[in-house]
C-alpha cells in the first residue's frame, strides 16, 4: 500500500515540477511582469525597461524561475497591478467564496445523484428508469453556461427568487444571522444550476455499475443464499458500486475548475474563477499566472486523491 | 549443414515489480533447449500448455525476442545481428492456432491471401488475383471466395485460408502452431492429410506444435518432448513411441487412448505400470527444482533427460 | 480470368464485413430518435451553409444606429442587437461558425488522438510507458484555464489559432480509448500473423489495427463533436472564443453578460440558446445511438 502512494508520489512531484516551469514559460510571454505583478503594461516602452532592469527581470531565465519559485513556496506570489495587493492576499480573499460554492455543489451534485443513480440502476428498463436516463440525457446535452443563464433569468430576473449577483447582501455585519443566511441565499442558485448538470455523469455512472454489479455471480449466490432483496441491494450491490464513483471524485475537481469559470461569471459570485476571467481582460496578469498554478496543483492532487482512493477500493491497481 | 538447427535456446520474459519498477526476476519460458531439423521433414514438439513449446517456435520466427542461443537456418544464424535485416521471413512462415482471430475480420480473404505477396513481390492488379486465385484453389476453395470475409467460412476452411496465407510465398519452413486443436474432430483429419499432402507438393518442412500425441504420431517424423521450458526427451517418433524412457514421455504415451477393444487390457496394465514408476521414482527424473537434467544420448537418434551417470 | 475481374464490382456489394459500417448505419435507421435527431442535424447543416452563401456578411455586421435593439418584426425577424444588426443572420453565419469550427476541432483532435493512441498502444512497452506519462501530464493541465491564457496571448489571433489552441488541449480521451483498444488488439494472431508475413509496422497499426478500430472512432468523433460545439460557445461566451469579426452561437449568448440584455431582449440570446441544446442534442443522439450498435449486448435492430 505504501510502496503505491509513494510511487503514485513520485510521478506527482515531476507533475507539479513541470507544471510550474510550463506556468513560469507562459509567464514570460504575458504583458508586464507576470511573475511580480509591479510593471505597469500600459507604460512607454522605455521607461518599462528601465523598471524591469530595477526589479532583475533581465537575469538568466534560471534565475529569474528560481527566485520565482521560492516566492512562491514562501506563500509570496506577486503584486496585482489592478488591485494594487498582494496575490496571496486577493485570491485568499476569493478561495473562501469558491471554497464554499465548491462545497455546496458537490453536496448537490451527490443529493442528487445517489438516489437517482440507484432507482435508475435497480429498475432499470422500468418507466423511473427512463424518466431518469431520460434527464440525464437532457443534462449531457446542456453546455453548463447555457443551464445557469437560464436559470438566473428565470429564478434570478424573472421570479427574483434568488439574487442576480454577489455573494452576501450590503450592509450585513459578518458572523450575524442574517449574514449567513445571505450568504447561503447567494449561493445557492449557482451552486444548484452546476450541480444539476454536472450530477449526470455520475448518475449515469452510478446506474450502469448497479446494472452491472446486479448480473455478477456473487449477487446471484446472495440471492440463492436467501438474502432479501434489500439486503442485497443494500449491502452487497450498493456498496460495490459505490466505491468505484470515489474515484471519479479527482475529475469532480477538474469538473469544478472549469464550472467556477462559467458560473461566477454568470453570477457575478467573487470567487477565484471570475477572478481569473477579470484577470485576463484586464492584463492583471500575475494574478492570472498564480490561478493558473494553484489550479493546476488543485488538478494534480485531485487526481492523486483518486488514485490513491481508488487503490484502496480495488487491489488489482496497486500491482501496475 | 542442418536445415533449421536451434542451439541452446532462451527466452526469458522479465518480472517487473517493486518502487522503480526494476527487474525483479525472469520466467525462463524456454531454458536451453536444442535441436535440428532436417529438410522436407515433419518436427514434432509436444508438451503440456506452458512447457515453452509456442514460445520456441515464436522465438525462431521472430516474434519473441531470443534471450540467449542459436537459431541457424540454412546456414545463417538468424539471432546475428548483422542477419536481423536478412529476410528470413520470406522462408519460414507460421499457421495459427486460432483461425477466428488470426485472420482479420475487416478484410476480404483477397486481402488476406494477398498481404504476404504484395509485401515482397511486385505484381500486377491481375497477376495477383491470378495467383490468389491459384493458392485458393491449391487449398482446395473456389475462386469465388476472394472477396467474401472471414466471417462466412467455417473454422476449417478459415485455417486453409490461413494456410493459403502461409505457403504464398512458397516458404521452405512452416511453423505450425497447434493448427488443428481449434477445430472440430471432424474437419481435424481433413487438414492434417491436406498438410500433409501440400508438404510433398511444395517440399515443406513442418515444425509442428501440439499437445496431441495421437496427432504427432500421424504427422511427425521426430518428436522432441518438452516440459517446463526444458526437453525432457528427443527421438524419432518410433523411438518416443516404442520405447518411451523418461516419466514423463510414458505417462503421455500411456494416456493416448486405444480404440481397439482387444488391446484393453493390455493399456490398462501398460497405464498401472506408469502410474506405479511415476510415483516412486519422480524424484529420479527431475531435480530438486522440478525441472529436467540435460539430455544424454541413449543411442543415435534418441536422447534422453536424466540425472548424470543414470540410464 | 476476365470473369472474374467483371464479378467484382457486382460481388463486392454482396458481401458485407461483419462488424462494418453497415451496422452503424443500420442502429440509426432502427433508432426513430437517432434518425430525427440526424435528419435534423443535416438540415440545420445545409440550411445555414447554404443560406450564409446568399446572406451579405457585411450587411449583417454593419452598425445601424437607427434599429439599435428592435425586437422581433418583419424586417428584422428574430430583431436586432445593441449595433442595430439583424440577430437572425447573425443566428445563420453563428451557426455556420461554430458548426465549422466543431467539424475542424473534432476533426484534428481524431488524427492527433488516434495516431497518438495507435502508437503507444501497438508498440508498448517502453514506448507507451513514456507516450502514457505525457499523456497524464496533460490531462492534468486545467484546461479551460490554459485555452483562455493562450487565446488571450496569442497575436495576431484568428480562427486557425482557435482551433489549434483548443486541439492541443482536447486530444488526451481520444488519445487514451484508442490506445486501450489498440493494446487488446496487438494481441491478437492475426497482428502477429502480419508481422510474419514481413508487412512494415506502419502498414500494420493503419492498415490492419486502425480499420477494426473504425466504428469506435466513429462513436468518439460523434460525442466529441456535440462536446466541442458546447465548448466553443462556452469559450466565445466568456470572450475567449471566435475573434470579434466571426460571429458564433457563443457571441450571441455573451450579449446576456449584460443583466438588460438577459432580462428584457431574450430574442437576442435565448434562439442562440436552444440552437445549441438542439444541436448538441442531436449529435449526442445519433452518437448515442452508434455507441449501442458497436455494443452488442445493446444492439437493438
Amino acid at each position: 500500500m505504501w510502496k503505491f502512494i509513494v510511487r503514485r508520489l513520485m510521478i506527482a512531484l515531476p507533475q507539479i515540477a513541470l507544471l510550474s516551469l510550463i506556468v513560469f514559460i507562459i509567464a514570460l510571454m504575458m504583458p508586464g511582469d507576470a511573475l511580480t505583478g509591479l510593471v505597469d503594461p500600459t507604460l512607454d516602452p522605455a521607461a518599462i525597461a528601465a523598471q524591469r532592469e530595477r526589479l532583475g527581470l533581465n537575469n538568466p531565465w534560471y534565475v529569474q524561475y528560481g527566485d520565482w519559485i521560492s516566492g512562491v513556496i514562501r506563500g509570496d506570489l506577486g503584486q496585482s497591478f489592478r488591485y494594487k495587493m498582494d496575490v496571496t492576499e486577493l485570491i485568499g480573499s476569493r478561495l473562501v467564496n469558491t471554497f464554499w460554492l465548491s462545497l455546496l455543489t458537490t453536496v448537490i451534485t451527490y443529493l442528487i445523484a445517489l438516489p437517482l443513480g440507484i432507482i435508475s440502476g435497480r429498475y432499470h428498463d422500468s418507466l423511473r428508469d427512463q424518466v431518469i436516463t431520460g434527464y440525464t440525457y437532457f443534462g449531457f446535452a446542456t453546455p453548463l453556461f447555457i443551464f445557469a443563464l437560464v436559470m438566473l433569468w428565470i429564478f434570478g430576473f424573472n421570479t427574483g427568487w434568488f439574487p442576480t449577483g454577489g455573494s452576501v447582501a450590503p450592509g450585513l455585519t459578518p458572523g450575524t444571522w442574517a449574514y449567513v443566511l445571505s450568504k447561503i441565499h447567494h449561493l445557492l442558485l449557482p451552486a444548484l444550476s452546476m450541480a444539476l448538470i454536472t450530477t449526470v455523469s455520475t448518475v449515469q455512472y452510478l446506474r450502469s455499475e448497479i446494472i452491472d454489479t446486479k448480473q455478477k455471480d456473487f449477487i446471484i449466490t446472495a440471492r440463492s443464499k436467501g438474502a432479501s432483496e434489500s439486503r442485497v441491494y443494500n449491502y452487497h450491490i450498493f456498496r460495490n458500486s459505490l466505491l468505484p464513483i470515489s474515484a471519479l471524485f479527482g475529475s469532480d475537481i477538474a469538473k469544478l475548475i472549469s464550472g467556477t469559470i462559467f458560473v461566477e461569471s454568470i453570477y457575478s459570485y467573487p470567487g477565484m474563477g471570475q477572478l481569473f476571467v477579470e484577470s485576463i481582460l484586464q492584463r492583471d496578469s500575475s494574478v492570472a499566472i498564480a490561478l493558473v498554478l494553484l489550479f493546476g496543483i488543485a488538478n494534480i492532487l485531485g487526481t492523486l486523491i483518486s488514485d490513491v482512493i481508488l487503490s484502496l477500493v480495488d487491489p488489482r491497481i496497486r500491482i501496475k | 549443414m542442418s536445415f533449421l538447427e536451434v542451439k541452446d535456446l532462451q527466452v526469458h520474459f522479465p518480472i517487473r515489480g517493486g518502487l522503480l519498477n526494476r527487474k525483479l526476476d525472469v520466467i525462463r519460458a524456454v531454458d536451453g533447449v536444442s535441436f535440428r531439423i532436417e529438410q522436407g521433414k515433419t518436427y514434432g514438439l509436444v508438451g503440456e500448455s506452458g512447457s515453452g513449446k509456442t514460445t520456441t517456435g515464436r522465438a525462431i520466427i521472430g516474434l519473441n525476442t531470443i534471450t540467449s542461443g542459436q537459431v541457424i537456418f540454412e546456414g545463417n544464424d538468424l539471432t546475428e545481428n548483422k542477419n536481423k535485416r536478412l529476410d528470413v521471413r520470406k522462408d519460414i512462415q507460421m499457421i495459427f492456432q486460432d483461425p477466428y482471430s488470426s485472420l482479420n475480420p475487416k478484410k476480404r480473404v483477397l486481402d488476406i491471401v494477398a498481404e504476404p505477396l504484395r509485401n515482397y513481390e511486385r505484381l500486377s492488379r491481375n497477376e495477383l488475383l491470378e495467383r490468389v486465385v491459384d493458392l485458393l484453389e491449391k487449398v482446395g476453395l473456389t475462386a469465388e471466395s476472394i472477396l467474401k470475409y472471414p466471417h462466412e467460412f467455417s473454422g476449417g476452411q478459415r485455417q486453409r485460408i490461413g494456410i493459403a496465407r502461409a505457403i504464398a510465398l512458397k516458404p521452405k519452413l512452416i511453423i505450425a502452431d497447434e493448427p488443428v486443436s481449434a477445430l472440430d474432430v471432424s474437419v481435424q483429419a481433413q487438414v492434417l492429410n491436406f498438410m500433409k499432402d501440400i508438404q510433398k507438393d511444395l517440399n515443406l518442412t513442418y515444425l509442428f506444435i501440439s499437445h496431441d500425441l495421437g496427432i504427432v504420431k500421424h504427422m511427425c517424423d521426430e518428436i522432441g518432448i518438452m516440459y517446463k521450458g526444458r526437453y525432457v526427451e528427443a527421438g524419432t517418433t518410433e523411438d518416443i513411441f516404442n520405447k518411451p524412457q523418461h516419466i514423463y514421455t510414458k505417462r503421455l504415451v500411456a494416456a493416448i487412448p486405444d480404440i481397439d477393444p482387444r488391446n484393453r487390457e493390455k493399456q490398462k496394465q501398460f497405464r498401472a505400470e506408469v502410474q506405479a514408476e511415476y510415483q516412486h521414482s519422480f524424484d529420479y527424473y527431475f531435480n530438486k527444482e522440478g525441472l529436467a537434467y540435460p539430455l544424454q544420448s541413449i543411442s543415435a537418434t534418441h536422447w534422453v533427460a536424466m540425472p548424470e551417470g543414470g540410464s | 480470368m476476365e470473369a472474374i475481374k467483371l464479378d467484382i464490382k457486382k460481388e463486392k456489394k454482396a458481401h458485407k464485413s461483419q462488424t462494418g459500417l453497415s451496422i452503424l448505419w443500420r442502429e440509426i435507421i432502427h433508432d426513430k430518435l437517432a434518425l430525427i435527431s440526424l435528419i435534423f442535424f443535416i438540415g440545420i447543416t445545409v440550411t445555414v451553409f447554404v443560406i450564409s452563401l446568399v446572406l451579405d456578411l457585411d450587411e449583417i455586421v454593419r452598425v445601424d444606429l437607427f434599429a439599435i435593439h428592435e425586437p422581433p418584426s418583419r424586417t428584422f425577424w428574430l430583431g436586432t442587437d445593441y449595433g442595430g444588426r439583424d440577430i437572425f443572420g447573425q443566428l445563420i453565419i453563428g451557426t455556420r461558425n461554430s458548426l465549422l469550427i466543431g467539424f475542424i476541432v473534432t476533426i484534428l483532435t481524431g488524427v492527433i488522438g488516434v495516431t497518438f493512441g495507435l502508437i503507444s498502444g501497438y508498440f508498448a512497452g517502453h514506448l507507451d510507458n513514456v507516450m502514457m506519462r505525457i499523456l497524464e501530464f496533460f490531462n492534468i493541465l486545467p484546461f479551460l484555464m490554459l485555452v483562455i491564457v493562450f487565446v488571450a496571448l496569442v497575436p495576431k489571433y484568428s480562427t486557425v489559432s482557435f482551433s489549434l489552441i483548443m486541439t492541443a488541449f482536447l486530444w488526451m480521451e481520444i488519445a487514451r480509448i484508442i490506445r486501450a483498444k489498440a493494446l487488446q488488439e496487438r494481441e491478437l494472431d492475426y497482428i502477429q500473423a502480419s508481422k510474419t508475413l514481413g508487412t512494415p509496422n506502419w502498414k500494420i497499426m493503419f492498415g490492419h489495427v486502425l480499420p477494426n478500430l473504425s466504428s469506435l472512432i466513429i462513436v468518439i468523433l460523434t460525442l466529441n463533436l456535440a462536446a466541442n460545439i458546447g465548448l466553443e460557445s462556452g469559450l466565445s461566451f466568456l470572450g475567449f472564443g471566435f475573434p470579434e469579426d466571426t460571429p458564433s452561437l457563443g457571441t450571441l449568448l455573451s450579449y446576456a453578460r449584460n443583466p438588460q440584455t438577459l432580462q428584457d431582449r431574450w430574442w437576442i440570446w435565448l434562439p442562440a440558446a436552444i440552437l445549441i441544446f438542439l444541436l448538441m442534442l442531436s449529435v449526442r443522439n445519433v452518437g448515442e445511438a452508434l455507441k449501442r450498435a458497436t455494443d452488442p449486448r445493446q444492439r437493438r435492430g
